[in-house]
């Protein structure tokens, strides 16, 4: 009997078990997506999104979230932004590219920095933008905030100091070594030269050659005689070269030496700062105050900067390349997804062109209508062909807020890319602000705040500025009383009634540099010279006088020894040059007595020296 | 407990089903489709709607699956060389550039490297499997199968009620 390829009958079950999968997709299509929202948002972004209800309207092609936050990523305990109501309408031919073209967005019932109920989750995933929130605050570490030390200094009688600590003292220990070092290999090299043998040849050929005189020596004899001056010559002349490559060494050498030294000296710079250090002594240059009172709060201000957009590199990248990124999440390993952009072809995702109004809720400052829109936010600028362009401003005389305006401007079409984000906030609430290292705190009041953020392939310019004159001081004492400096520190700002603070980075991504100036500056600088100044120069004298007492005799020592292995070493080959040279110069002279002799017959050889 | 106990039905049933060598054999060799590629996606739809389709032994492809899904958690790193591979090959670009810009296709995930690994994987390892299979069975029903058979175990299995799903499957 034949067997049947097909089980016809089997067809009404695969009919039924495809229906009940699409019933269960209507039933279950929107806790998922919700839900797949919320987690491939969270991946996405690097901090907890959530999406309280997600309507799909298939024929319209079209997508309702209600109740969106976006949390701070570094801020769990805040939104940075949340919307009552986000419409997207998608492109349904894109969609079954399964690329996400937003034809239509509308947002409503917007408010920024709300506190969230609860903190956000840190993402499941170690995806990119985890780390990037990683990598971005390992960025921020690295710029250099000054702690401003107000510790009563006339309490500073002593310094110790463990030797084991202090750079001289290893420099000092490397440079003996070096020197030594450096001695040792001059003495084989000089060993290695071998100039015994060819000066006691030479000296030895010409006491022979003074004996003899070319008339009874003969043609044959004086031609003889001649050939082995020339050899000898030339082996003055090899041992010369020798000595030259010698020469080239000991000058590597010596010049390490002083180069040796030379750190023998920054290294004593360095701990006089380390000294100093220990002192905790305050500083009073004004730069430093400003960055030590202010730096911390612009450093934040940059860090959000920096992470958006470092965000929108990673995913907004130039170029028509295939680009990999971490595959599905599920019980199998995710591999790597890789997508494949095309010329005249849809981009994975692209937001063409938005206007959005939203309304920030309450009667805050910030409270009101705002206008906002969006151009070419996409994952292929390079199929878009325009930079995307994000805006959002707000105009209101006469009410507590008189002007918004954000701005963002991505320019991915071609490396190094170019990003740049521009927000002025005038009559704003400024926040509150936390002086580090006092228990003070500034409230700016109504004020003006600037941000100016441009990333040009690696190279850095921002500046974040605010502005008020409606300052108000507060002291919290409960915790700890003031010291003297502190009081006085105290009474120098609170009589300030304006603050204008000013942090600029310039630079370059791998290394950034910050600086913050304020109106406070000068005036607590000032004040704190003019009262602390003597004992702090006393104090720094100490720590100077404490290195100075523990690493002078090594130093001197280490500096002493490298002079002399360099000026021995010069001594030794001087030396061997000069006994190269007499041993040439009576060579060349019996060379010219014999040659004398035998008139035009031999031909006298020219010897060049190298030098 | 009980799904051990499905998996023995499931392999003793097979065994001993009416079905040829080479209907198991084809069975396990497209139910290792479901266990050598990850589960939920399109092209396992199509090898589900085959199983079904095609006389071939249901219980042999659920067989398959079962011995393969712990084979394609391993396999998973050589699917995932083996699909990068591809998709990076400068000289299928063109290829998978159309491939992604084509309605529907970017739904199968083929440009995931697990999924285009680990079907490209399958496709070379079906036939091997088929022949091993069909190789296997034979030799099980010429030599112990019908000990088995009589065996008290076996009929303890075969009493369970589950075998009864499986027999509306069993290949004709």
């Amino acid at each position: 009997m034949a067997v049947r390829i097909f089980r016809w009958k089997a067809i009404g079950v695969l009919v039924l078990v495809l229906a009940a999968l699409g019933v269960l997709l209507l039933l279950f299509a929107e806790p998922i997506a919700r839900e797949a929202t919320e987690d491939a948002g969270s991946d996405l972004l690097g901090t907890e999104v959530d999406v309280a209800r997600l309507d799909i309207h298939p024929r319209d092609v079209a997508v309702d979230l209600a109740g969106v936050a976006l949390a701070d990523p570094f801020a769990p305990e805040r939104n940075l932004v949340e919307a009552a109501r986000i419409g997207v309408d998608l492109d349904p031919y894109a969609l079954a590219e399964r690329k996400f073209v937003v034809r239509q967005l509308s947002i409503g019932g917007v408010a920024f920095g709300t506190r969230r109920e609860r903190p956000a989750r840190p993402p499941r995933r170690n995806g990119l933008a985890v780390q990037l929130v990683g990598a971005v605050r390992t960025w921020a570490d690295q710029l250099d905030v000054p702690i401003l030390s107000l510790t009563p200094i006339d309490t500073i009688r002593q310094l110790a100091l463990d030797p084991t600590r202090l750079g001289t003292v290893q420099a000092a220990t490397a440079l003996v070594a070096q020197a030594d070092s450096t001695r040792r290999a001059v003495e084989q090299g000089v060993q290695g030269l071998d100039l015994e043998r060819t000066v006691d040849s030479a000296r030895a050929l010409v006491e022979r050659l003074k004996a003899a005189d070319p008339k009874t020596l003969g043609i044959q004899g004086t031609r003889d005689a001649i050939a082995s001056v020339r050899r000898t010559l030339d082996e003055v002349q090899q041992a010369r070269e020798r000595v030259g490559a010698l020469e080239r060494q000991v000058r590597g050498g010596v010049d390490a030496l002083g180069t040796g030294v030379e750190r023998l000296d920054e290294a004593r710079r360095r701990d006089y700062a380390f000294a100093r250090s220990l002192l905790q002594l305050p500083s009073f240059d004004a730069p430093r105050i400003g960055k030590a009172f202010f730096g911390p709060v612009s450093i934040a201000r940059f860090q959000q900067a920096m992470y958006w957009v470092q965000l929108a590199r990673r995913y907004m990248p130039p170029g028509l390349l295939p680009r990999a990124s971490t595959g599905p999440d599920r019980l199998r390993m995710a591999g790597a997804t890789v997508r494949f952009p095309k010329e005249r072809t849809y981009p994975k995702f692209l937001l063409e062109a938005g206007t959005v109004d939203f309304s920030i809720r309450g009667d805050g400052p910030l409270g009101g209508r705002y206008t906002a829109w969006a151009r070419g936010v996409t994952s292929a600028p390079a199929l878009y062909g325009r930079p995307t362009v994000i805006a959002a401003s707000r105009r209101a005389e006469g009410a507590a807020l008189r002007a918004v305006d954000a701005s963002a401007v991505l320019d991915h079409l071609r490396r190094p890319p170019r990003d740049s984000i521009t927000a002025v906030l005038d009559g704003l609430g400024l926040p509150t602000i936390d002086l580090p290292g006092l228990p003070v705190r500034v409230e700016p009041g109504k004020g003006r705040s600037r941000l100016m953020f441009v990333l040009s392939g690696d190279d850095l310019s921002a500046r974040w500025s605010i502005a008020s004159d409606q300052v108000r001081w507060a002291i919290d004492t409960a915790g700890r009383p003031l010291n003297g400096m502190e009081r006085l520190v105290w009474r120098v700002i609170s009589g300030l009634r304006d603050l204008s603070v000013t942090a600029e980075l310039t630079g370059t991504v791998a290394s950034p540099r910050l600086s913050v100036a304020s109106n406070l500056d000068d005036a607590v600088a000032s004040r704190l010279q003019a009262v602390v100044g003597e004992e702090v120069a006393r104090a720094e004298q100490l720590a100077r006088a404490t290195v100075d007492s523990v690493v002078a005799d090594k130093a001197a020592v280490a500096r002493r020894r490298a002079e002399d292995v360099a000026a021995q070493a010069r001594e030794r080959i001087a030396e061997a040059r000069q006994r190269l040279d007499e041993a040439q110069r009576q060579l060349e002279e019996e060379l010219r007595r014999l040659t004398r002799g035998a008139g035009d017959l031999i031909p006298i050889p020219r010897v060049t020296p190298p030098w | 407990m009980l799904a051990v106990l499905k998996l023995l039905q499931t392999l003793l049933a097979t065994l001993h089903s009416e079905g040829t060598p080479g209907q198991v054999a084809a069975g396990v060799a497209l139910g290792s489709a479901l266990g050598l590629t990850p589960l939920v996606n399109l092209h396992n739809l199509v090898i589900f709607a085959l199983l079904v389709l095609l006389n071939v032994s249901f219980g042999g492809g659920m067989l398959g699956w079962a011995l393969f899904v712990p084979i394609g958690f391993l396999l998973d790193p050589v699917f995932h060389r083996i699909g990068l591979g591809l998709l990076e090959a400068p000289g299928l670009r063109a290829l998978w550039e159309a491939w992604y810009n084509t309605p529907l296709v970017p739904y199968t995930n083929f440009n995931n490297t697990v999924v285009l690994g680990s079907v490209i994987g399958w496709l070379a390892l079906a036939l091997p499997i088929y022949f091993a299979a069909r190789w296997g069975v034979a030799r099980y029903r010429a030599t112990i199968g019908e000990r088995v058979r009589r065996s008290r175990v076996y009929q303890a299995i075969m009493a369970s009620r589950l075998y009864n799903i499986y027999r509306w499957f069993r290949p004709t």
